[in-house]
């Protein structure tokens, strides 16, 4: 589904990725765990396409396609999603609006029908109910003026409603309380399914204790260092990080 | 014998008819044109037109239209029309009063709605001493050029109490002619005492043709009357516009306005208002969008002669291609007007790199216990918000559109119809595409 090979890439002169190998099959979980600076954003972003990286080796397939060359909104057309460690408040866009917009363009591009107002706030319901979110949502503009928790669980719903063959979630556990967390995390394990892989990013293993992970892989200095199962997130929380230096220095 | 006009705009004024005109009327047009001819014509070295250069205005020697259309059936109003928006309407064509396409319906008792031609045939003595707006120096220019031909337009005049149970509609049709005309209606809104009313007043063409609209509209709002005034200007592309609004304002009264400025190649608003009694409230929005070859210039005059009164400006602005665009307000604080609350604030959403804007607030403040602020923006469109949209699957140039729109919204959703926000939000994601 995903397959990343040796990626580099820059901010400004500065490498950041060095060379990253990530394979990730259809309806696995996979978390990357890594310290402050190891490039976990950089991939999140480098993968999704947002500007402001270059990428200068290596290359990222998804699903056959050469990812690196799709525009933002083709990737996520593709079944590609970004949940933000950062959701973005667009005051004056109103949710439905932004919803709907979002639905149908990938509807489309999926070779599907636009849904019909009916069938649309059906669907959205249904959804907002896996996240205990409440209707109001609906009216007001995207994220503006909402609370961290309820940023982090509108990013799920939005998940939950586009339904992308593969997730990344980008520290979605920075600045949940543990309430918040669970119902994030729920929202996340209803939404596992053979067809659908997920790629959790993480500095902290509190989050693996309620989405459990096929595999863990630890990011250091812009590479893959270690590669294990979900057992390799618990040894990383009795070692802390500190290790890898040695590792590496070694 | 009549002082000579400016070189340029010496068509302005058409040859006196056979029509009656009470006496005062024609010495106050003499008036005007005889102060006219003592100024100079507006300048760049002055404030109030230091961003805006007449030239284009000038070499177009507009001619005054003579005689009223006839030919426009009811039908013609089609294309313009807001569908479902539900209102006493009254048409203008080309400057007129145009009683065969107006449809006022029912008004209730006290309400009079009606031409100013008509109403100085009928009723002269009670607009004596009214229709003498131009006062102060912004623009009266070409409000005193309105008063020198002053002709017809609308008068609106509700009696102590009055409720207008739906929105008035003002319709400005221009329909373009052989050459360059130039129409200058000049409206009178008054409500007295408790009276309360939606007005609201658009500026429409048939056909992109060339014309000049140069209209003036005083408002008076006794005490604890309230008016809505939505003024949407979208002339033709190819159109000159010039508004000026005197509003005065009584002891309680609420007046709240939204310009939306879309239309005309070249546009200048002056908009002026007074606080005449205490606890009274003004709020003007405005939402301005600047295309390719077009330049909308917004000058506010607020004044705040009098205590504990409060006004709010905030105007919004998005600025395409080669758009420009002026906002220069200005809110006047006198001495004794203690208590004054003023908030004014300009933000700008630039499109392009070829966009211009010149943007001044002022606070001119002589009260020492006020609450006054003002703020300005020019900002573009903020990667991170486009980056989240596309990210969602939506293309760059929708992402774009529902950003501009979102920034617009907070203007759009002041205006009282659903059936007028959704035409104006149509509008301008029309523009935008």
């Amino acid at each position: 589904m995903l397959s990343v090979k040796g990626l580099r890439a820059n901010v400004g002169d500065k490498e950041i990725l060095k060379g990253l190998d990530l394979e990730v099959g259809p309806g696995e979980v996979h978390a990357i765990m890594g310290p402050n600076g190891s490039g976990k954003s950089t991939l999140s972003h480098v993968l999704s396409g947002r500007d402001g990286y270059s990428v200068t080796a290596g290359s990222a397939t998804f699903e056959g396609r050469d990812l690196l060359e799709l525009e933002p909104e083709e990737r996520a057309q593709l079944g590609l999603f970004l949940a933000f460690q950062y959701p973005v408040e667009l005051p004056g866009v109103n949710n439905t609006y932004f919803l709907k917009a979002a639905l149908n363009s990938i509807r489309k591009a999926r070779g599907e029908s636009e849904l019909d107002a009916v069938s649309f706030l059906r669907l959205i319901k249904e959804k907002l109910k896996i996240l205990h979110l409440d209707d109001s949502l609906l009216k007001r503009a995207v994220n503006a003026g909402f609370s961290g928790g309820e940023k982090k669980r509108n990013e799920i719903f939005q998940m939950a409603l586009l339904e992308p063959k593969l997730a990344i979630l980008d520290e979605t556990d920075s600045g949940l309380d543990i309430d918040a967390l669970r119902v994030v995390a729920e929202g996340v394990n209803a939404l596992r399914s053979p067809e659908r892989s997920m790629i959790v990013v993480t500095h902290y293993q509190r989050l693996l204790d309620y989405i459990q992970p096929d595999y863990v892989h630890v990011l250091a200095r812009g590479r893959i260092i270690r590669s294990g199962g979900k057992e390799l997130a618990l040894e990383l929380e009795e070692k802390g990080y500190g290790w890898i230096d040695a590792e590496l220095a070694a | 014998m009549n002082a000579p006009l400016h070189s340029g705009l010496e068509h302005w004024l058409s040859a006196p008819d056979d029509s009656p005109a009470p006496d005062w009327l024609l010495e106050h047009r003499r008036a005007a044109r005889a102060r006219l001819s003592a100024q100079p014509l507006p300048h760049s070295k002055q404030e109030a037109w230091r961003y805006t250069n007449l030239k284009g205005l000038l070499e177009q020697d507009f001619t005054a239209i003579e005689e009223p259309l006839s030919a426009l059936q009811p039908e013609d109003l089609d294309t313009v029309l807001i569908p479902g928006f539900d209102a006493h309407r009254v048409v203008l064509v080309n400057g007129r009063f145009a009683p065969e396409l107006s449809t006022l319906g029912e008004l209730p008792a006290g309400a009079r709605i009606g031409g100013l031609r008509d109403w100085l045939d009928h009723d002269p003595e009670s607009l004596r001493g009214r229709l003498d707006a131009a006062r102060g120096e912004s623009g009266a220019f070409f409000a005193l050029l309105n008063t020198a031909g002053l002709d017809d337009g609308l008068v609106v005049w509700l009696a102590r109490g009055v409720m207008l149970d739906r929105p008035l509609e003002l319709i400005h049709l221009s329909v373009g002619l052989d050459e360059p005309r130039v129409a200058q209606p000049r409206h009178l809104v008054h409500l007295e005492a408790g009276a309360q009313a939606t007005l609201v007043e658009r500026y429409v063409s048939l056909g992109e043709s060339l014309y000049c609209t140069n209209a003036v509209m005083e408002v008076v709002l006794e005490r604890d009357a309230v008016l809505k005034h939505e003024r949407l200007q979208m002339e033709s592309r190819n159109a000159f516009h010039l508004t000026g609004f005197y509003l005065v304002q009584d002891e309680n009264s609420r007046y709240a306005g939204v310009n939306i400025g879309l239309g005309a190649r070249w546009a200048r608003t002056d908009l002026n208002t007074r606080f005449r009694g205490e606890q009274a409230e003004c709020v003007l929005h405005g939402l301005y969008l600047a295309g390719d070859g077009q330049l909308l210039d917004y000058h506010l005059d607020v004044e705040h002669a009098v205590p504990n009164c409060r006004s709010e400006e905030n105007f919004k602005g998005l600025l395409t291609g080669q758009g420009r665009a002026v906002f220069d307000g200005r809110v006047l604080v006198s001495k004794d007007a203690q208590k004054s609350d003023a908030a004014m604030s300009n933000r700008n959403l630039m499109l392009s790199e070829q966009a211009e804007i010149d943007t001044k607030p002022q606070l001119e403040i002589y009260a020492d216990d006020v609450k006054c602020s003002h703020g300005t923006t020019v900002g573009q469109i903020e990667p991170e918000m486009l980056f989240y949209l596309r990210s969602r699957g939506i293309d760059a140039a929708q992402s774009r559109r529902m950003l501009c729109l979102g920034f617009a919204g907070e203007i759009i959703d002041r205006l009282s119809d659903e059936a007028v926000r959704e035409h104006v939000a149509e509008t301008v994601g029309q523009r935008l595409a």
